[in-house]
């Protein structure tokens, strides 16, 4: 089971390209990430791009909210709630980063490391995490893209993060966050990079079916009606 | 004079690497041996690429594609070293100002069996 919540999307034909590429590779679901602005468009262009990979693979939209203020978070996260099958929203901001992880509305605290000399989380983000079942998400890409001194800083704020993951066990997601076919790499080629990090190889398989979980969660949404009650058709 | 051939229990055993290249820029084997170096040694450092027994043994070209040359090679590397060759090199992004990726498709312990990849 192998899931990518964040692929960077862009046009049709480009989305089409990563699509396949990742389905040669041996993705099995891919969610491709717009921001706020360009969401609804993106919505727009589903159903061409669902006849041209002709159940090739399965994809979906994540909502990525990039933002410095936690009102406009909030607001965004409540306008798409329903709209959107994964909600993440870019860290680095120590406000931002709190916000999310106290908010249960979103789903995905995106690289919380971002442009941070430290990991930009610490115990008490991570209970709260737990708490509201919100994500912590590391992109490959981040690795990918950086070299030298800059790479080897990436991997050590990674290593913090695994620290308190395995600490408080909150939800981790491991994305790529692919913008071309240069960036998607075979699924084990995904796999043995996280294991040199320092992720053990039933944490990575649990961080995918974290994701799928997400994804499953937010399907049955709607029938929720608070924490704990959901409403049910005739199950029995 | 050369060397007497080490018998079969003294051989190091090997695994066979496939993989996939699409670079912006042509390349050929001399450079893609550079590159599969420098990225190792960049990534798991001098001492830790002394144990992988790197080699190429095979590079194919392939047509172009829309934006990028497409490569496949089979990669020599020691057994019980797959993971650090395959992290090193999904890692490579640039070569001579030109973007590149390489991806592992295929893992075999014999060439002949890996060649089924290409």
């Amino acid at each position: 089971m192998f899931f990518d919540l964040n692929i960077k999307g862009s046009s049709l034909d480009n989305n089409l390209d990563l699509a396949i590429e990742a389905s040669k590779y041996g993705w099995e679901h891919i969610n491709f990430s717009y921001n706020q602005d360009t969401f609804k468009n993106a919505l727009e262009f589903r159903q061409e791009m669902e006849d041209s990979l002709n159940d090739e693979i399965s994809f979906d939209f994540t909502l990525e909210i990039k933002s410095t203020n936690i009102n406009d978070i909030r607001k965004i996260a409540r306008k798409f709630r329903n709209n959107a099958s994964c909600i993440s929203v870019v860290g680095g901001d120590l406000k931002v980063n709190r916000a999310v992880v106290e908010n249960i509305q979103i789903d995905v605290l995106s690289r919380p490391y971002l442009k941070r000399f430290d990991s930009g989380l610490n115990h008490v983000l991570a209970k709260e995490a737990l708490r509201n079942n919100v994500a912590v998400e590391l992109c490959f890409n981040d690795i990918l893209r950086s070299y030298l001194s800059h790479r080897s800083k990436v991997i050590s704020n990674f290593k913090d993060i695994y620290t308190l993951y395995r600490k408080f066990d909150f939800p981790l997601v491991l994305s790529s966050r692919a913008e071309s076919v240069f960036d998607i790499r075979t699924t084990h080629d995904f796999i043995a990079v996280f294991k040199q990090t320092g992720l053990t190889v039933p944490e990575i398989e649990k961080s995918f079916s974290t994701a799928h979980d997400i994804l499953e969660f937010n399907k049955d949404r709607k029938n929720m009606i608070f924490k704990g009650v959901r409403r049910v058709v005739d199950e029995a | 004079m050369r060397l007497k051939v080490l018998p079969p229990t003294l051989r190091k055993n090997n695994r066979y690497l496939v993989i996939e290249i699409k670079i912006t820029s042509p390349i050929s084997k001399d450079d893609l041996v550079t590159i599969i170096w420098d990225a190792c040694v960049r990534f798991q450092g001098e001492a830790n690429t002394a144990n992988f027994n790197l080699w190429v043994m095979k590079f194919f070209e392939f047509e172009k594609q829309d934006g990028y040359y497409s490569y496949k090679a089979i990669v020599r590397c020691q057994r019980g070293f797959v993971d650090d060759v395959r992290s090193a090199l999904a890692l490579a992004n640039r070569y001579n100002g030109s973007r590149i990726s390489i991806t592992t498709i295929g893992l075999s312990g014999t060439i002949k069996a890996a060649q089924r990849y290409i």
